[in-house]
């Protein structure tokens, strides 16, 4: 019982939140020079995290695992004193005052969360194609590369491109969509994007076949971010005045 | 370019005559233009237009907390000038992107990106200059004041990171992805997390305050410069 209310007045602390900061700022910090000087870390960004993860030697992705370990507590802390500071100031500040930092602290748990999802669930595949070919994308459907139209400009730069897909299920088509800077095309829940255009010796485009669950919740804990942190600076200035 | 020399110039002697710094931000801010002009876009990419852009944000940031600053005002004027001038120096010196934006650069979500993050550095940069005369004269209005930089700069920079996500979201299917610049961005926001929860422990306010603010300012010209400069990234600055 004595271990339990330890464990309890652990999370509900502030101290513990700003040491938890202070630990997983000096995590990422390590990390920050294990990143550039390991060759490993160059396909990170190619699969999700926790498949890179239990690939590599834990001597050089330690860093990761504890600011992991560190994220955790922290979300457990920012539950348990979000929870704590709403049942404690809720007659003694202004509802919007109380509930704003709440809410920016419940946008960094969507983002936390977020994270979370892509890093077990996500799904990755690149591969550069050219007019023509044929992309199995799931157990059904298939893709096909129709045109690749890159306009370049008098100096050699690119100045606009534009992918035209089809989409087959089982051999029939259902239907055809174009893929422009910034405007992936989606099927399936899966995001297709040109990551890379090649002109020479043949127009071909490196392509990425992503699915990120996460993505969604990590737009909600932007919005709810935009809103808390609007509330929270708002109040602020009229409480000053 | 002799818009930005001359606005060097400006801010140089504006340690002495201090009207001279609107001198020095209004032909800042016309080179600004004129560059926009010029490429046809928004002058946010590279080392050369970043840092002008940063340098005058510094300035212009600097207008509300000279009006409150009135007591404390050389020491802080002279902060913002001895910045405004680096930064000019940096920008004069370093190479200017002239070429055409790739496409995959010409969007909103990418112009606000960049926007908001320099307008974040910038009122970092008046936090740390705002610790700095705390640590010589320990008044407690300017601890109050450094506070309110920061925060108002760390809601810019998150939203500089939304805006950031939603845009590799769009351009390469992920909103984040695990590159040097990324990861020292995750350490910034994470140090002024850490800074504007300590500050509601008492033992934190004060000196501690003040020296993080300083930190936090180091902290960005890594992110900005250091990472660009020394370590590969999908960031070009």
């Amino acid at each position: 019982m004595i271990f339990l209310k330890n464990v309890i007045r652990f999370f509900l602390s502030l101290r513990t939140a700003i040491w938890l900061l202070v630990l997983i700022f000096a995590l990422f910090f390590a990390g920050a020079f294990v990143m550039p000087a390991k060759e490993e870390y160059r396909s990170i960004s190619l699969m999700p995290l926790f498949k890179w993860l239990v690939s590599q030697p834990i001597g050089i992705t330690w860093w990761l695992w504890g600011s992991i370990g560190v994220l955790s507590l922290l979300t457990i802390n920012t539950i348990f004193c979000s929870i704590e500071s709403v049942v404690k100031k809720r007659k003694v500040t202004h509802w919007l005052l109380l509930i704003s930092p709440q809410i920016i602290h419940i946008s960094f748990l969507f983002i936390l969360f977020a994270h979370l999802l892509d890093a077990w669930g996500g799904f990755k595949y690149l591969t550069f194609v050219r007019e023509g070919t044929l992309l199995r994308i799931t157990e059904d459907n298939t893709l096909q590369i129709k045109d690749i139209n890159i306009s370049l400009d008098t100096s050699g730069y690119i100045s606009d491109w534009k992918v035209d897909v089809e989409y087959f299920l089982n051999g029939e088509t259902v239907r055809k969509d174009i893929i422009r800077p910034n405007k992936p095309s989606v099927e399936n829940g899966l995001n297709i994007n040109v990551k890379d255009l090649r002109v020479f010796p043949h127009e071909a485009v490196l392509l990425q076949i992503s699915r990120e669950p996460g993505a969604v919740w990590a737009l909600v804990g932007g919005i709810l971010f935009m809103v808390g942190i609007t509330i929270l600076i708002l109040f602020k200035i009229r409480i000053e005045r | 370019m002799l818009l930005l020399i001359l606005s060097f110039g400006a801010y140089l002697f504006a340690l002495w005559k201090r009207p001279l710094l609107y001198v020095g931000l209004i032909l800042q801010i016309a080179y600004i233009t004129s560059r926009g002009i010029e490429l046809g876009r928004l002058p946010l990419v590279g080392a050369h237009d970043t840092i002008t852009f940063l340098s005058s944000s510094i300035v212009v940031f600097s207008i509300p907390f000279r009006i409150v600053l009135k007591k404390k005002l050389s020491r802080f004027h002279r902060g913002i000038v001895i910045l405004a001038i680096s930064f000019t120096v940096f920008a004069l010196i370093s190479k200017q992107y002239n070429m055409p934006l790739p496409p995959v650069l010409r969007t909103f979500w990418f112009e606000t990106h960049v926007v908001l993050a320099f307008l974040s550095y910038a009122l970092f940069a008046i936090a740390a200059v705002l610790g700095y005369i705390y640590l010589r004269e320990q008044d407690s209005s300017l601890d109050g004041m450094q506070y309110r930089a920061v925060l108002i700069g760390y809601c810019l920079f998150t939203l500089s990171m939304i805006f950031g996500g939603i845009w590799a979201y769009l351009a390469w299917g992920t909103y984040w992805l695990w590159t040097p610049k990324e990861l020292w961005t995750g350490i910034l926001w994470l140090f002024y997390s850490f800074y504007l929860h300590a500050r509601l422990r008492q033992w934190w306010m004060g000196k501690p305050m003040a020296f993080l603010s300083m930190l936090g300012f180091a902290i960005v010209l890594f992110t900005y410069l250091g990472v660009s400069l020394l370590m590969k990234s999908s960031h070009s600055f």
